[in-house]
């Protein structure tokens, strides 16, 4: 990849407080949806996060924890993924 | 007046930007002029920016309605900002308006009539503190909900002000405006909280194809958004709630109980009017009909004190 399109990306961190879940994974358009692509590492108070650098603009995406597709309650909009279920959605500017 | 503008080719990249459609603000002048211009200045501030970026934004329009207009002819500031301000940044269309959401009907109606199947329209309500800090948050933000459309192929987003629960808009959306449409419209009206709690929202942004169907139905005088989203409900188009500020720390606190009941009366009203338009080619509909009006009339007698005992217990 080339360093303009380094330039075009943002870190963005997503945290999901799941402080009881085994495993969260991100799942969104930026990976596929593949819920291997970005597995999210246990803080010390038991929360999850990750950084993700994505490309300007509007990402659908969810947290999978323990298998099941959860909504970020932080997030700035819902919407539906081609599945059509809801999902949440970040803007990256 | 030259309202049109060349469009960025279909298929092209622009710089920063993916395969685009126009988008058409349409801001909707306060009926009430505001004695301090601070909030129209720093909304025209942003309507300037759009209007420079030409492969992006069609020209924008302002609705004025003419009642607006003849209460300040005569004032020489308002004169002056209309014409050094208003009409430097965006097409006025006069009109002669019933109600806001004539306004609407009025603004979208013609952006319309100057768009393409790929375009989007962008509602913009000139009545909000734009000025305030919360107000350029909120204005920072709206530009999203035009291009989570484009981006994400939506029909309709609705642009969501946070509030807290004592709030008094959002006390008349829960016991007026949800109640009403859980007892008129109740699978649709789940649909709808399963994505905003505010579905009178008068920040949103829609689709040309979705424009056009919502264009030519009945349009109501108010509460139009509502109607939108059932409309949008009803068809299972693609809609996105999108959070665009938060009002809870302004200090304008509660409307008055009369604004607040005439809210939830027109509400009603509008409801009433949409299923019996929906239901009148179904056998039974009258007497299907008088029962949803008895217990809507309990819901809305309901709403109506909690919203009555609440106001005369301000903090």
């Amino acid at each position: 990849m080339n360093s303009s399109y380094h330039k075009n990306l943002r870190p963005v961190n997503f945290v999901c407080n799941a402080t009881q879940a085994q495993s969260v994974s991100l799942v969104g358009d930026f990976n596929q949806w593949d819920p291997l692509a970005h597995p999210m590492k246990q803080m010390p108070d038991r929360s999850w996060l990750l950084m993700v650098e994505l490309k300007h603009g509007h990402h659908r995406y969810a947290f999978l924890v323990d298998g099941a597709l959860t909504l970020d309650p932080r997030a700035q909009g819902i919407t539906r993924n081609d599945k059509g279920e809801r999902v949440s959605l970040v803007p990256v500017s | 007046m030259d309202t049109h503008r060349t469009r960025p080719e279909r298929g092209s990249k622009e710089s920063g930007s993916t395969l685009r459609g126009l988008v058409h603000p349409v801001v909707i002048y306060p009926f009430k002029q505001p004695g301090d211009y601070s909030d129209l200045e720093e909304l025209y501030q942003m309507i300037g920016r759009l209007d420079a970026d030409k492969k992006r934004y069609a020209r924008p329009i302002t609705v004025l309605d003419r009642k607006t207009y003849y209460a300040m002819a005569q004032d020489k500031s308002f004169i002056a900002f209309r014409k050094s301000v208003v009409a430097k940044h965006s097409d006025i269309l006069d009109a002669w308006c019933v109600d806001t959401c004539q306004m609407w009907c009025s603004g979208l109606g013609m952006a319309f009539e100057q768009g393409g199947p790929q375009d989007v329209y962008w509602l913009i309500p000139g009545d909000f503190n734009y000025g305030t800090r919360v107000g350029q948050e909120v204005l920072g933000r709206l530009h999203d909900l035009p291009e989570i459309i484009l981006e994400l192929d939506q029909d309709i987003c609705i642009g969501e002000i946070a509030t807290d629960h004592n709030n008094s808009k959002q006390l008349i959306d829960t016991y007026g405006t949800f109640a009403l449409l859980y007892n008129w419209f109740p699978v649709e009206a789940q649909e709808i909280r399963r994505f905003t709690e505010r579905p009178r929202s008068e920040f949103f942004a829609v689709r040309h194809d979705f424009l056009r169907e919502v264009l030519a139905r009945r349009w109501y005088p108010y509460e139009q958004t509502v109607v939108m989203l059932l409309h949008a409900v009803f068809a299972r188009k693609q809609i996105t709630r999108f959070f665009v500020g938060n009002i809870s720390d302004l200090p304008e606190g509660r409307e008055s109980f009369a604004s607040a009941m005439q809210q939830v009366e027109r509400t009603e009203r509008v409801l009433k009017s949409l299923w019996r338009e929906r239901s009148v080619a179904k056998p039974g509909w009258v007497e299907a009909y008088h029962s949803l009006e008895a217990r809507s009339e309990q819901i809305r007698r309901a709403g109506l004190t909690i919203l009555e005992n609440l106001s005369a217990q301000e903090p």
